[in-house]
């Protein structure tokens, strides 16, 4: 990596990735903070929770609400959670590669002693960075949010943590192959489209597989499989599984669009 | 320095460069003129590592620009042809970020450098000019001294003024002993610092010339209005190619033959004489003439 330019990356991106990380740890921090509400009348809510159908239930990671981990997977891990995280793997992705090959401004990057190999793993590194920006601030938001906020003892900050964790290596498998997809593309708006829609089809195979438990199976084709925080909550997640599957997805893509980068002829 | 060698690259298209073969020496400064879409920045693309050759190879000091591309462009100035910087930075963030890249940071040289071009580099880039941008393009090629300098069309967006700066400071460089290859579409630009010219059409070179004979071979067109009918008689019946424009003015076209015309014209009163600017398509035009004519 070169670190020039990564410090520069950094400074350009850093509004985008403090405007999403701020964001989301204030909502994470705004819910933490309902939680007391809802737990003195867990019993009740569970067992209204029981009347909806349960296809839906599942689709919204909602099976059950009894814990913290729980709730806080239900209202936000479980969907909007996804969509943001989902919305900037896709988009910074193609901002840090096929936007500058787009643009031409690849040229000025690529126009010095430094190697391609060097440019393209510090793009890398300000996406990675970005993500863990974001699922710093998310986490301390609700961990602040149960220390300070809220007077109880039934804030699970290990549980909390591991659907971070989890989390964080879900979006590094999807910005893994955004990334890649943004390193073969000529064009922006194709890039764009095609992790975009890859991402988009991944998320609704796993919702399919959800609702439809005939076709459970299609799940497996999708890293969303791999990521439930309703379970991690409730202690019958595979963390480690997770972490390792979701890891070697985001490292293999990672890789891959180094080695095309490295390759490809560039219309600059 | 710079070594072109039969250089092939065909897209999809059908379009592309074929057998390009470019030696440029140390010291010298090359010109590669051509009209847009002949080949030019294809060319360039290679020398910077941009894309791999199909046949053939190119080498910047004896480093093949593809297999070796980041120890090859280490010695290379690259200004490339479309300005495209990265947005919501500033020209100093810019230049600062291209000094770390080049990780030789000289303050005094680009400080020198933004003095002469006359440009505030503290704007945010989105909000400058054309030429502003060509000016930051240009500070950052040169702020780290490099030996070699690869511009593609480095005068575009400039003032006459500015393009008159640019063109001291590629012979100020050139005086250091730097090599220049230097794109362009317009045969003045080059005309005043190169040495020797290549000319490209279709992706192919059809000639590499010194200046001078590219000079001698460009036709110059000039309107001559003289004081009264005699004179106009005399250059009519002479040796020269004119053509009677109006009452008093003839257009007289010249290729090299100059001192025909002031011998003509030197007993007799002129009352003015204007050049007609002639287009690099123009010089292209009679090139290709008179190639077929020879052949």
């Amino acid at each position: 990596m070169n670190l020039a330019l990564y410090r520069h990356m950094m400074q350009l991106h850093l509004k985008i990735f403090l405007g999403f990380g701020i964001g989301s740890a204030v909502y994470v921090s705004l819910i933490t903070s309902l939680f007391p509400l809802l737990d003195d009348n867990m019993a009740q809510i569970d067992d209204m929770m029981k009347m909806l159908p349960d296809g839906m239930m599942r689709a919204l990671g909602m099976e059950s609400i009894s814990n913290y981990g729980q709730f806080i997977s239900a209202e936000y891990y479980g969907l909007f959670y996804l969509l943001i995280l989902g919305v900037f793997s896709v988009m910074v992705a193609i901002q840090l590669v096929a936007r500058l090959v787009d643009r031409g401004s690849m040229a000025y990057l690529l126009s010095t002693r430094v190697s391609r190999t060097a440019v393209i793993v510090t793009q890398m590194l300000v996406l990675i960075s970005g993500q863990l920006v974001i699922h710093v601030l998310t986490f301390a938001g609700g961990a602040l949010a149960a220390r300070f906020l809220i007077d109880t003892e039934r804030i699970a900050l290990t549980e909390f943590f591991q659907i971070n964790a989890v989390g964080f290596c879900l979006f590094l498998a999807i910005s893994g192959y955004s990334f890649l997809i943004s390193c073969l593309f000529n064009d922006e708006k194709n890039a764009f489209a095609v992790a975009g829609g890859v991402t988009f089809l991944f998320y609704g195979m796993n919702m399919m597989g959800k609702i439809v438990t005939k076709i459970d199976w299609i799940r497996h084709f999708t890293p969303f499989s791999r990521y439930e925080p309703g379970k991690i909550a409730s202690g019958e997640g595979d963390v480690l599984v997770s972490v390792v599957i979701l890891g070697l997805i985001g490292l293999l893509s990672y890789g891959l669009a180094i080695f095309f980068f490295r390759k490809r002829n560039l219309p600059l | 320095m710079i070594n072109i060698e039969n250089l092939t690259q065909q897209f999809s298209s059908g379009k592309g460069i074929f057998g390009v073969t470019i030696n440029v020496e140390e010291g010298e400064v090359f010109g590669f003129l051509g009209p847009n879409g002949s080949g030019k920045s294809t060319t360039i693309r290679h020398l910077m590592g941009y894309m791999k050759p199909q046949h053939g190879r190119a080498t910047i000091k004896g480093l093949d620009t593809w297999v070796n591309q980041s120890e090859a462009r280490s010695h290379v100035g690259y200004l490339p042809g479309e300005m495209a910087f990265l947005d919501g930075m500033t020209g100093l963030s810019f230049l600062n970020m291209m000094a770390g890249m080049q990780e030789t940071h000289n303050p005094s040289r680009r400080a020198e450098l933004i003095r002469k071009l006359q440009f505030d580099p503290d704007i945010p880039i989105r909000k400058m000019s054309k030429g502003m941008k060509q000016k930051v393009g240009i500070v950052a090629t040169f702020m780290h001294d490099p030996a070699i300098y690869i511009l593609d069309e480095p005068t575009s967006g400039l003032d006459p003024l500015m393009q008159h700066v640019f063109i001291e400071l590629v012979l100020e460089e050139k005086a250091r002993g730097k090599t220049f290859l230097m794109s362009s579409h317009s045969f003045a630009e080059i005309e005043r610092t190169c040495d020797r010219a290549a000319i490209i059409r279709d992706g192919k070179i059809v000639a590499t010339k010194n200046i001078h004979e590219l000079q001698t071979m460009q036709r110059k067109s000039f309107n001559v209005t003289l004081g009264d009918e005699v004179a106009v008689e005399a250059l009519l019946s002479s040796a020269l190619t004119t053509k009677r424009m109006d009452e008093r003015t003839v257009r007289v076209d010249l290729q090299g033959n100059y001192d025909l015309l002031i011998q003509t014209l030197g007993s007799y009163h002129v009352k003015n004489i204007s050049a007609d600017d002639q287009s690099l398509e123009q010089i292209f035009m009679d090139y290709y003439d008179q190639e077929e004519a020879e052949s």
